[in-house]
Order: C-alpha cells, then sequence, then structure tokens
C-alpha cells in the first residue's frame, strides 16, 4: 500500500536510485517519514545504507530520484537536514556548551554583524549559550559545558553531538550508527535519551503542537532499531531483483517503549527473527514488497481508533 | 629500558650537568688554545667574551656625535627584515595553505607547482634574487617570505587535508554555515595550532636564509656582523652573537609555544 499522499512529511525519498559504473547500489528506494517519527534503518554490511544517507543528507547526488525535506528539494547539505557521525561528531577546538551553540551563532548571526555590532552580538551569545546550557540540562550533561570534546568520554560527546543537532530543529536528524563505538551501558543511556525524544513527539502530537524529533538512525544491532525507534526499515539485496540494487524490503511498525518500561528485548523475539529473515538471510529470496507493510499497519491502526471513538 | 620514566629532580640535574660540561670544555680547550699562543682569538676565554659583549654595546662614533651601539643596529636590521619577511610568507601560506586544502579546483593547478617549488633551497635561489629584486631590503624580506612559503603551505595544505574531516564540514553545512564561514569557523580554528608550530618550525630555516643573505649582500645586521668580525678573527663578537641569535630562537618558540597554549587550550601534541 502506498502512503496517503496529501500527508505532510518530513522526508521524502522518491524513486532513489544510484549506480557507480555498472554496480547497482540502490534501487528505486520510496520512503516517506513523519514529523516526530523515529525510523530505524537496518541491513547487511555494504548494502547501500551510507549511501543512502549520503543521499539524504545532500553530499551526494543520487543517480536518479530526488530527495525532499519538509516538501523542499535536498540540492545539498543545508539547516533542514541534521547529523550525527559515529564519530568527528564535535568540534574540537568547542567546548560542549561551544558545540551545542554553534549553529546557532552560525544560523542566527552574520560575520559581519559579529564584527560591526559586537553588543548585539555578545547578547545573541549569551542568549545562544543558555538556550545550549539547558539542552545540554536536557540530555544530563549539565556538569560538562566547559569540557572540550577531548576532555570527554564518548558517550558524553555524542550526546552532546545530538544536542548540537536538535538544537537546530531540523526537519529530520540523521544519526549514522551513533552508538557503534560506545560500551553497552552508554549504549542504554543514549538509547533512554531517544526514548524521551519520544515521549516529548507524543506529547507534542496530543498538545497540538509539531514534534520536534524526527529521526533517521542507522543502527546494525537489531535489537536497538526495535527498541528505539517506532519503525523499522530494512535496506537489502536479497530480493527477487537483486541485481539491480539494494531495495527496502522491509518497513513495518514496532512496539513503542517509554524509558520507564522494563528493558525486555525477549518481548520482541519475533519481530527481531522476521527482520533478519527479511533483511539478512541471504538464502531466502523474496518480493521486495513481502513486508513493507507500513503504511497500510498505519492505515487499519488509524480506523480500529476511530472504530474504538464511534463506539 | 627504553623511555622508563626517571625522577624529575634526576632530569634537571642532568640537564644543568649538561650545560655545565659544555661551559666546563669550552672553557678548558681555550685555556690550552690560550696555552699554545698566548694571542690567539679562536677560542677565547670567558673573559674575552666579556669583552666582546661589551664591545657591541658600546656606542659608536665620535663622542660628540654618537652613533647606537653595533648590536642594536644589527638586530634591528636583522629583526626588521626577519618579521617582516616572516610575516608576508606566513600570511600568503595560510591564503593559499587553505584555499588549497578547501577547494579542489584550486589544490590541482598548485599542488604540484608548490611542492616542485619547495623542493629548491632557497639560498641556491639567491642568485635568482639578486638578479630580479636587487640587493637591498626588497631581496631579504622577499627571500625570507617566498623562503618559508612553499613549505609552509604545503604544511598548511596538508593540515587542512588530514585535520579538517569532511564530516566536519558537512555537519558545519547543517549547522546553517556559508563557505566563508567554514574557512573562518571551522577550517582555521581547527588547524590553528597546526599554523603556530608550523611558523615556529620556520623561524630555524627563516633565520639561515636571512644570515647566508646578510654575509653575502649586507651592510648591517647580525649575519654581515658575523662574517666582518670573524674575517678579522674577532671571535669573541662572533660568539657572543651566535648566543644572541641562539637565545632569539629560544625566545621566539617560547613565545609561540605560550601562544599556542593561551589560543588553542584544547589542543594536545
Amino acid at each position: 500500500m502506498k502512503p496517503p499522499p496529501a500527508v505532510h512529511y518530513a522526508l521524502e525519498v522518491q524513486s532513489l536510485s544510484q549506480t557507480y559504473g555498472n554496480h547497482a547500489v540502490l534501487d528505486n528506494i520510496n520512503l516517506q517519514v513523519l514529523p516526530g517519527q523515529i525510523v530505524a534503518l537496518v541491513g547487511p554490511s555494504g548494502c547501500g545504507k551510507s549511501t543512502l544517507l549520503k543521499a539524504i543528507l545532500g553530499t551526494h547526488k543520487p543517480t536518479s530520484g530526488e530527495v525532499r525535506t519538509d516538501g523542499i528539494p535536498v540540492r545539498g547539505p543545508n539547516r533542514n537536514v541534521g547529523i550525527v557521525y559515529q564519530q568527528y561528531s564535535l568540534y574540537d577546538f568547542l567546548t560542549a556548551e561551544q558545540n551545542v551553540s554553534f549553529g546557532l551563532k552560525l544560523d542566527e548571526t552574520t560575520f559581519l554583524t559579529r564584527f560591526f555590532t559586537p553588543r548585539k552580538y555578545i547578547a545573541k551569545r549569551r542568549e545562544h549559550n543558555r538556550r545550549a546550557k539547558e539542552f545540554l540540562y536536557q540530555v544530563g550533561l549539565e556538569s560538562a559545558c566547559g569540557k572540550y570534546p577531548g576532555e570527554m568520554s564518548g558517550g558524553m560527546r555524542q550526546r552532546v553531538a545530538v544536542a548540537q543537532a536538535f538544537i537546530m530543529r531540523p526537519k529530520v536528524v540523521l544519526l549514522d550508527e551513533p552508538f557503534g563505538a560506545l560500551d553497552e551501558a552508554m549504549r542504554e543511556d543514549l538509547q533512554m535519551m531517544l526514548l524521551r525524544f519520544y515521549q516529548e513527539n507524543l506529547i507534542a502530537k496530543r498538545e497540538g503542537r509539531m514534534p520536534q524529533y524526527t529521526i533517521l538512525m542507522v543502527t546494525h544491532e537489531l535489537n536497538e532499531a526495535i527498541y528505539v525507534a517506532d519503525r523499522v526499515i530494512g535496506l537489502s539485496r536479497f530480493h527477487t531483483q537483486g541485481e539491480k540494487g539494494a531495495a527496502i524490503v522491509y518497513d513495518r511498525p514496532c512496539p513503542v517503549f517509554s524509558p520507564d518500561d522494563p528493558r525486555d528485548f525477549s518481548k520482541f523475539v519475533e519481530q527481531r527473527e522476521e527482520l533478519r529473515k527479511a533483511v539478512f538471510d541471504d538464502t531466502y529470496i523474496k518480493d521486495r514488497d513481502k513486508y513493507v507493510t507500513f503504511w497500510k499497519e498505519l492505515s487499519s491502526l488509524a480506523k480500529d481508533v476511530s472504530n474504538q471513538r464511534v463506539s | 629500558m627504553i623511555r622508563r620514566d626517571i625522577p624529575a629532580w634526576l632530569f634537571w640535574v642532568l640537564a644543568i650537568g649538561g650545560i655545565v660540561v659544555l661551559l666546563t670544555s669550552y672553557e678548558l680547550v681555550s685555556a690550552r688554545q690560550t696555552r699554545i699562543n698566548a694571542l690567539q682569538t679562536t677560542i677565547p676565554s670567558f673573559e674575552k667574551l666579556g669583552e666582546g659583549l661589551k664591545q657591541i654595546f658600546r656606542p659608536q662614533g665620535q663622542p660628540e656625535n654618537p652613533k647606537p651601539a653595533m648590536f642594536w643596529v644589527d638586530m634591528r636590521a636583522t629583526l626588521w627584515r626577519l618579521g617582516l619577511g616572516m610575516a608576508m610568507g606566513v600570511a600568503m601560506s595560510i591564503v593559499v595553505g587553505v584555499l588549497m586544502g578547501a577547494y579542489r579546483w584550486i589544490e590541482a593547478p598548485l599542488s604540484a607547482v608548490v611542492m616542485f617549488l619547495s623542493k629548491i633551497p632557497p639560498t641556491a635561489m639567491m642568485p635568482i634574487y639578486f638578479a630580479v629584486v636587487g640587493t637591498d631590503q626588497k631581496m631579504f624580506t622577499s627571500m625570507v617570505a617566498l623562503g618559508i612559503f612553499f613549505s609552509m603551505t604545503q604544511s598548511i595544505y596538508q593540515a587542512v587535508r588530514q585535520d579538517v574531516s569532511d564530516e566536519a564540514i558537512n555537519k558545519a553545512y547543517t549547522l546553517g554555515a556559508s563557505e566563508f564561514e567554514i574557512i573562518y569557523e571551522v577550517i582555521w580554528k581547527q588547524i590553528l595550532p597546526k599554523i603556530i608550530d608550523s611558523i615556529r618550525l620556520q623561524i630555524g630555516p627563516a633565520m639561515v636564509f636571512l644570515l647566508a643573505a646578510e654575509m653575502v649582500v649586507g651592510n648591517a645586521g647580525l649575519g654581515y656582523q658575523i662574517r666582518m668580525q670573524s674575517r678579522i678573527l674577532n671571535m669573541s663578537v662572533v660568539y657572543v652573537y651566535l648566543f644572541i641569535l641562539a637565545m632569539v630562537g629560544l625566545l621566539a618558540e617560547w613565545s609561540l609555544a605560550t601562544l599556542r597554549r593561551k589560543l588553542c587550550p584544547w589542543f594536545v601534541d
């Protein structure tokens, strides 16, 4: 089932294909992400996840197709798409607070105003630093404001990087294996942080506000994908037209957890096994749309909710 | 064992010991040379070096029309040439090196040229400077500036390529930076410690180029004076000038290291 055409999407990938010479990497990728969704992207190594991410970020032009954020075509890296990398996530020469407020400085002041209207600039920077501190408080790093990245642990650095991306309120934030280099405890902390973001999205939706955390996260941890996200997408070549390139072969909703729920991965064993089979099993060649049922499931869920309201 | 640490007090005792051994050896060799020839000036005693020190600070000219001491005339000439030449060389290499590291279309035509020209020793280019620029102040300045320009441009360009990741640049774009802001706010700030280090490393070569030129065509300056005094075997002045050169080098190095610590507290060697 196709997604509804009139809906406002934070991110839209339309018929995107990528080939390098004779090597087809991605084939006809179509993806629509609603504001407030946390989408996990999984797939075998070398299946084209990074290529897709680069196309969405705008650093690599796809061979064909288009990416839109908030309805605007992506022509290069821009303010609408934030990014958190696994490494190189912060500027070494800025403290945690300065890293978080760096985007505000770039966005809300110009080079000329910084030099020629110093009073206004200083007042603006005070305001930026206050907002940065607030955000660092939200991610539990109020004590690390004055620390340089070299003085922080990997987990702290990634939290600051997340704050740096989200303080700009981009339409979508790409997380490129953001927790891949962290130990289990730090990973868990950051997963909790994403769950808290999701809860804030739900509150915003209930109150009729636009949710501010829309995330597309690449991960190789299936448990993490299902636990943190509300939708999982699998990219793979293991489908009947695999020679044309990798395609989205899995797109289904996930159970939603709250940070207070017990962290019990056994609750989604079934979906994890389904995901493993659909995306990672090279002996299981199937029709590419077999597990692409997100919009269908969403629509039947919406019908159920409206029926319940009527009754 | 290799790199086994030693106590700090032992380190300092050995460091001071090294200086004491050097000075004592010098004095012993000087005394031996004086025993052979009482009028020798090639390895003057510390007493003679003291006289050399007084000589360089003695005002010149007639008592009714005194002129500044030799030291001040030479120091002013050398430092002015060195400072101006280095300032020009550093400024040019920062602009060209950063632009080469930032833009492929600037890197493409310049990288091979810069690499080739950096391999020619600037002192070997001296005849070209004499012919093209002449033998006045412009020659000294351009020799220092161009002498450090090519190698420093190359090291700045390498620093931009290696120390500023594509990810850092892409991220700056996503935070709303313009190209100029990326160059100033990201690239410049990230490589600033490398630039300061690069300047520190170029002081030595710049001094070599300048002193060589002063020895050949100068009419004032440390290089000129060293050559003139060595021709009359007045080594007590020559050694004092060499000591001053070492002190100038150390002071410049210390100043730049301090500047780097102040400007880039985040940087760890």
